[in-house]
């Protein structure tokens, strides 16, 4: 690759890294090709853009990373306290960013179903197929999408056919250790469901300790007629980790995509999930419930698009913000002059426990067409003192009173989580993030 | 058992008295009515009673038991026994009618030294408990007063006082919005409650929640002050005689006394 001298920072800047090397499977050496390329070309977003104006990206730029072979990384121990007893037998594991087999078990997984890791698969026709054709970030000049591209050598595979239905969820766990140097990680993952199939999928992300690593990640996913997934997406990463994330969704006719998306970990979390409409009559979701504090950034920016009649979407965004966390929220939606009858619900709740917290949001409605429903919404209020006296007169502490109002809060967005564990642990994780020593300062009417 | 002395408050940082000078004596096994027009004082002498943050004595005490409460937080004043009906109950939605009771139940009883129920038990507890106040079980899961209609909302505070089974109750017009059905299912279910080893106030604007319970002592608070106490006869005359004849009563000295 030509290091010809840029005029603006690249992300080469902040990383070290050889991208001249390909994979040996040729449908991740196009993309590994064309991300090299858009590394050093795409310049690392500032303030002055647009999409990037309220994110503070010096977790990034002022931080050096190294590939995860170079940072002197633990290996893992036993991480058998993360496992789903629902996906026993249906569990991919990466660790930093590399498969592991030994750790991943997919013998519930019908024999007609592909799960597994990409380079298992690499001659695999619907791999070479689908694989980088989802994703549109480039057309934005993304630098982490182009970074994942440029590095991935190996991912997640998940192939449905036709009609079949996988019972077991599917567990996509992906854990990071600790590591003597900064490292980048750029995990994949490529979904494709064929005419009414069915899933469920969950994606977590989690850290063993809580070191410095910047996590990039890209999903495809491309239903087709019919097709069916529930996806749920935990973040867990360390309080020290960027994380950036670039989820898509293709939606042809019939399809329903459910995506709920929880960030609970991570310094910095960008994600920018966007909904594709191929065809009419698609049902899809993606909700977003964020719990930060300390020096947190979650940041959503997300871009639904109908192009077709008949499209219902949802998209939920709670958010609570404790200390000097930093929310963002961004929410693009598009209906284009050729669909009509589009019924759609977008709220952005925000509770700010703290009066150094911060919450930016912008609901962005694009409509070119007039048969539509579109209600939305934003709202940013401190807990309810009203309520609060009411529980305390009953006898709780006000701070009993106040994590159960945050509880409250955050109920709605996980009683969405089809699997019972997973809504469990979801449960466990506001408890503790409620239920710190300090009160919350903020209270309001 | 409840020795309120010349008590007065405001709104917290404000300056003009809402309470100006409350003395009311009330002892276990009565039940007392503190009539009077709207903005005398009522309610925000209930609130103080039981510890609202919004408002700050600036004068004489609250004796609970022996035990001057007057810095004590609203959840110590619960522990003690001390239980408010909302005039307003408000809605807490994603709470449960269930959630709330059990952390409060429990809570009130480790704080006395007395044994926390499982959820099991507290379950056919709380089923013993509904029958109070002829509520259907599916209450329980209900989110708090959340879309309650307004008879609901004030029998869910009867409920909740059934369960918390308080020493001390201020009920803040609890019969007001009530129809005449609601009515005599919550006077019922205070008479249920009432015991010689308990007391109750009724705060009320109206003779006729009266009717269905009789009060042992009737109180009129009129601009921050309690200015006449009698009998359950009082009750009667306000009703013949309005306020009008105790209003220029005691405005003829003005402020003063
Ligand atoms: N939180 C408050 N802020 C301002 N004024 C208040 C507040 N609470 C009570 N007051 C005032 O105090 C007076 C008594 O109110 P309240 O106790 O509600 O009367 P009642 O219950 O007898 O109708 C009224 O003038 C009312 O406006
Ligand atoms: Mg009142």
């Amino acid at each position: 690759m030509s290091t010809a001298v840029q005029e603006k920072e690249t992300i080469l800047n902040f990383l070290d890294g050889d991208f001249g090397t390909v994979s040996n499977i040729p449908a991740i050496a196009g993309l590994n090709e064309k991300g090299a390329g858009n590394i050093s070309e795409f310049p690392f977003p500032t303030k002055k853009d647009e999409d990037w104006r309220f994110t503070d990206l010096r977790s990034i730029s002022r931080n050096h990373f190294v590939p995860v072979s170079e940072a002197g990384a633990n290996p893992v121990g036993d991480i058998s306290e993360y496992y789903l007893p629902e996906a026993t037998n249906s569990r991919l594991v990466f660790v930093n960013g590399e498969f592991n087999p030994e750790l991943s078990s997919t013998s519930d997984i019908p024999k007609n179903v592909v799960v597994g890791n990409m380079a298992a698969y690499s001659d695999h026709e619907i791999l070479e197929t689908h694989l980088g054709k989802y994703t549109n970030y480039d057309d934005d000049r993304d630098v982490f999408a182009a970074l994942n591209d440029a590095n991935f050598k190996d991912g997640t595979f998940i192939y449905v056919p036709k009609e079949t239905k996988v019972e077991a969820p599917i567990h996509v766990l992906n854990v990071f250790t600790d590591a003597e140097k900064a490292f980048y990680t750029t995990p994949r993952v490529l979904f494709v469901g064929e005419a009414y199939s069915k899933a469920t999928i969950v994606e977590e992300h989690v850290a063993l300790t809580q070191n410095e690593y910047l996590n990039v990640t890209v999903n495809e996913f491309k239903l087709f007629e019919g097709a069916h997934v529930h996806h749920a997406r935990i973040q867990r990463d360390s309080k020290k980790a960027n994380h950036i994330s670039r989820p898509i969704a293709h939606l042809d006719k019939y399809a329903e995509y459910h995506s709920y998306t929880i960030c609970l970990g991570a310094k910095l979390f960008r994600n920018d999930p966007r909904v594709v409409q191929n065809d009419e009559e698609v049902d899809f979701t993606i909700d977003g419930l964020v719990l930060i504090d300390g020096d947190q950034i979650a940041d959503t920016h997300s871009a639904i698009d109908h192009r077709h009649w008949h499209a219902k979407s949802h998209q939920l965004h709670k958010v609570v913000v404790n200390d000097e966390a930093h929310s963002i929220f961004n929410g693009k939606i598009f209906v284009r002059e050729d669909s009509q009858k589009i019924d759609s619900f977008q709220e952005n709740r925000n509770l700010l426990l703290s009066v150094d917290g911060t919450v930016h949001t912008k609901p962005q409605l694009e409509i070119f067409s007039d048969d539509v429903l579109c209600s939305h919404g934003a709202t940013i209020g401190h807990l309810n003192e009203d309520e609060v006296f009411y529980l305390h007169s009953r006898g709780l502490t006000k701070k009993k009173a106040r994590e159960l109002l945050v509880y409250a809060f955050t109920l709605e967005s996980i009683e969405t989580m089809e699997v019972e564990s997973v809504h469990k642990l979801l449960l466990d994780e506001v408890v503790k993030y409620t239920s710190r020593d300090e009160e919350f300062v903020a209270v309001g009417k | 058992m409840l020795e309120i002395k010349n008590l007065h408050a405001c709104v917290e940082g404000e300056d003009e008295q809402i309470l100006k000078g409350v003395n009311l004596t009330i002892n276990k096994g009565e039940i007392h009515a503190i009539m009077g027009p709207n903005g005398s004082g009522k309610s925000t002498l209930a609130k103080v009673v039981s510890g609202h943050p919004e408002y700050e004595i600036t004068e004489g005490e609250i004796i609970f038991e022996g035990e001057d409460i007057t810095e004590l937080d609203a959840d110590e004043r619960a522990h003690l026994g001390l239980f408010l009906a909302f005039q307003y109950p408000i809605e807490v939605p994603g709470i449960t009618n269930r959630t709330l009771l059990r952390e409060s139940y429990n809570t009130i009883a480790r704080e006395n030294g007395r044994e926390e129920l499982d959820p099991l038990e507290f379950d056919d507890y709380l089923k013993e408990r509904l029958e109070v106040i002829d509520m259907k079980d599916e209450f329980l899961e209900r989110s708090i007063n959340t879309g309650f209609s307004g008879g609901e909302k004030k029998k869910n505070e009867v409920f909740q006082m059934a369960v918390l089974n308080p020493k001390l109750a201020f009920m803040d017009e609890t019969d007001s919005g009530l129809d005449i059905d609601a009515l005599k299912v919550v006077s019922d279910g205070i008479n249920k409650i009432a015991g010689p080893e308990n007391a109750i106030v009724l705060i009320t604007h109206y003779q006729r929640l009266l009717n269905y319970i009789t009060p042992d002592h009737v109180h009129v608070m009129m601009n921050g002050r309690i200015v006449k106490s009698a009998g359950k006869e009082l009750a009667l005359e306000l009703e013949d005689q309005g306020y009008e004849q105790l209003e220029k009563e005691f405005s003829v000295n003005g402020e003063a006394q």
